[in-house]
């Protein structure tokens, strides 16, 4: 496994998808600095157990932590370099995973709403997230990592498509 | 206060203290809710310690308890009041509105454009008292309006009035031109006297074409048929005389032995009741706001599905009803959420061929093959195997390559399922709002893929399909669900065929599917289609 290519461009069903920016990445850990600390502080905990009590069984505890973030560290820049979206002539398509790779096709005229989002992190190094609500149940569908300037390029034109494609639900 | 015009305008004299043109529920409302917390109180209570209180019993504490409950049953009663009398509905050009709330006080307003469809519930007791709740179902989820409680003349000419205003074109800018804002009267019509047993019996669905009518005596005779159903109650009865065989064995008989079993002993008459609920006296009618139907044995409703609002259907055939030929058929509509057999959304809960021919083209766009209920039928009834789709071949799947299988026909996706009970799940394929391939590593290895098609409120599921066809399937859909259902051409968006106003719809290749009957409604024009607010 894991031996696609780690960038988009073909994935599944789809050629030609555009990669978002690469500052997502670091945008992705500076956002997970508030969980590793947290998870680092119930490592040092299972360590300090396990030296000043001598039990065994916190060396056990220690494992989790040590897998979330080194997986994490490690596989975050292959995660994101796996996101790509195409906006095609009638239809926005967004693909991400590598192991559980999916792509999501969301025809223009089936948009009922665009939402730009710009989090303390993300306007700092000048990103944007698009989400994008259909008549499908669920939370609708998000594209992080965005520039801002593309951000607004991609919802000025779904928000155009989506009125002259309009279709029912 | 029944009749109230919908035209709005100033209305002279509301009940005091609200706005104009409002409505007080009826009073006896309170102690029909407050009811139902004191009970709830009361279950929560005994069922914790009811082991302990049967244990310590003295005459001083059961005073105590009476006395302890009177209080309780008081304060809800005088807090169902207080909020009785805060709780007021409107019904004008523009929408319902509800207005409910002690301290926190809520307005709901449902925009004419949005209102999917009117139920009236009639629960046991409210129903003995010649009362009523009307439920306003919202598009795109949300709240639904509940009004309740009033009087059963007053929940149908509420119905109505609602339905009147919800048809009128969503795109006029301003009220509606007064004076056609009823349209024909069809659910309430002046009753003949020599009806009127039936009348009552059907709860007012007796008027415009009979769609289905189930005996009790198929009821009855389905549920004993349906394996699924029968296999469910003899494990849960089973289950629960093997927990009380044990505990009697272990700790000798004790009554804090059945407490634990009270929630199943609960649930299994819960359940098949609703089974029974589901379908006895079930009527459905054609009306000129779509499907109406009936039901109910001590709890009795009433539902209405438009015929262009349906997003999905879910065909249900189990073992032993394919040789009477018995369907349940259920729908999905955007908005209606309570899926459960009683509901609104199962539009048949055992019919005859016939009957789901009918049921069928009222409801649903045409398959655009040569003989859709032929097609169904062979979908249901065939072995997968012989049905010509796309399916797994790996050996790896071998009851799913055996039971499974996704047909793709000019109008829809069928994907057909079930070992004993053969199940169809038909999409639309104008419907499909979304589209997502995944896979994972197992399936990769396999050379599989999963669709998911999402239509408004609703994922199907097609999984575990051959790569090279998911990703044809994919690309076809894709183009459908880009293409089809757009506004721009909504004069030839697929209706279903025995619809009101469809005699000239349809860019599917067919007329003629379904032998069933030449009923073309023609009296009736307000289809809720052409009016259907779709992307709100």
């Amino acid at each position: 496994m894991g031996t696609m290519p780690a960038t988009p461009g073909s994935r599944l069903n789809v050629d030609g998808l555009r990669p978002i920016s690469e500052l997502q990445i670091k945008a992705h850990y500076r956002a997970s600095i508030v969980g590793y600390v947290i998870w680092l502080l119930v490592l040092a905990a299972a360590v300090w157990l396990a030296l000043w009590q001598g039990w065994w069984w916190p060396w056990l505890v220690t494992v989790l932590p040590v897998v979330v973030v080194v997986q994490s560290l490690l596989l975050t820049p292959r995660r994101i370099r796996a996101i790509g979206y195409l906006d095609g002539e009638e239809d926005l398509t967004i693909a991400r995973g590598i192991m559980f790779r999916s792509i999501e096709t969301i025809p223009y005229g089936r948009i009922q709403s665009v939402t730009i989002g710009e989090g303390p992190i993300e306007r700092g190094l000048g990103l944007a997230n698009l989400s994008i609500t259909t008549g499908a149940d669920g939370a609708g569908t998000s594209l992080p990592g965005l520039p801002r300037a593309e951000a607004e390029r991609l919802r000025a034109l779904l928000t155009e498509r989506s009125l002259a494609l309009m279709a029912a639900l | 206060m029944a009749g109230e015009p919908v035209q709005g305008g100033p209305v002279p004299d509301g009940p005091r203290g609200l706005p104009a043109g409002h409505h007080r529920t009826h009073p006896l409302t309170p102690l029909l809710t407050g009811w139902k917390i004191v009970v709830g109180v009361m279950a929560v209570l005994t069922a914790q310690n009811a082991a302990q209180l049967a244990k310590e019993f003295t005459t001083g504490r059961l005073l105590f308890a009476i006395g302890a409950l009177i209080v309780v049953m008081v304060v809800a009663v005088v807090l169902s009041a207080l909020a009785w009398h805060k709780t007021s509905y409107a019904v004008d050009p523009s929408g319902v509105t509800l207005h409910s709330g002690i301290l926190t006080k809520s307005r709901q307003f449902a925009p004419r454009s949005r209102i999917e469809s009117v139920s009236i519930e009639r629960p046991l007791l409210a129903r003995l008292l010649g009362l009523a709740k009307v439920r306003v179902e919202i598009a795109g989820g949300g709240d639904d309006i509940d009004i309740q409680l009033v009087r059963s003349e007053v929940a149908e000419q509420l119905r109505h009035d609602i339905l009147a205003v919800a048809d009128e074109t969503p795109s006029s800018t301003d009220l509606p031109t007064a004076g056609d804002g009823t349209g024909p009267e069809l659910g309430t019509g002046p009753t003949v006297p020599a009806g009127q047993l039936r009348d009552m019996l059907h709860d007012g669905v007796t008027d415009g074409e009979l769609i289905a009518e189930i005996p009790t005596e198929r009821l009855i005779r389905a549920l004993l048929r349906d394996v699924e159903f029968g296999m469910g109650v003899v494990m849960s009865a089973v289950g629960v005389t093997v927990a009380v065989i044990i505990a009697v064995v272990q700790d000798g008989f004790n009554f804090a032995v059945l407490i634990p079993l009270v929630p199943t002993l609960i649930a299994l008459p819960k359940y098949i009741l609703g089974r029974i609920e589901a379908g006895w006296g079930f009527v459905s009618r054609n009306t000129a706001r779509g499907l109406r139907m009936r039901r109910g044995l001590a709890n009795t409703r009433t539902d209405n599905i438009a015929a262009g609002r349906i997003q999905n259907i879910d065909l249900r055939r189990p073992l032993l009803w394919r040789s009477h030929g018995w369907t349940a058929a259920q729908v999905h509509v955007a908005g209606i959420d309570d899926s459960s057999p009683n509901g609104a959304q199962s539009v048949l809960p055992v019919g005859t061929r016939e009957e789901l021919a009918l049921t069928f083209g009222h409801l649903f766009p045409p398959l655009g093959t040569s003989d859709d209920l032929a097609t169904i039928e062979h979908l249901l009834t065939a072995r997968a195997r012989e049905i010509d789709g796309v399916r797994v071949t790996r050996r790896w799947h071998w009851i799913r390559r055996r039971t499974t299988v996704t047909v793709v026909l000019p109008g829809a996706v069928v994907r057909r399922n079930g070992v004993f009970t053969s199940r169809l799940q038909v999409v639309p394929r104008g419907r499909i709002q979304q589209l997502e391939l995944a896979d994972g590593p197992m399936k990769r290895r396999l050379g599989l893929l999963d669709l998911s098609v999402k239509v408004a409120g609703k994922t199907i599921a097609l999984d575990a399909l051959p790569q090279p066809d998911a990703r044809e399937l994919h690309t076809l859909l894709a183009r459908d669900a880009r293409t089809l259902r757009r506004y721009s051409e909504r004069e030839s968006w697929p209706r279903p065929r025995l619809a009101p106003g469809s005699a000239e719809a349809g860019q599917t290749p067919t007329q003629g599917a379904f032998g069933g009957g030449d009923r073309d409604g023609a009296d009736e024009d307000l289809l809720g289609e052409s009016v259907s607010g779709g992307n709100q």
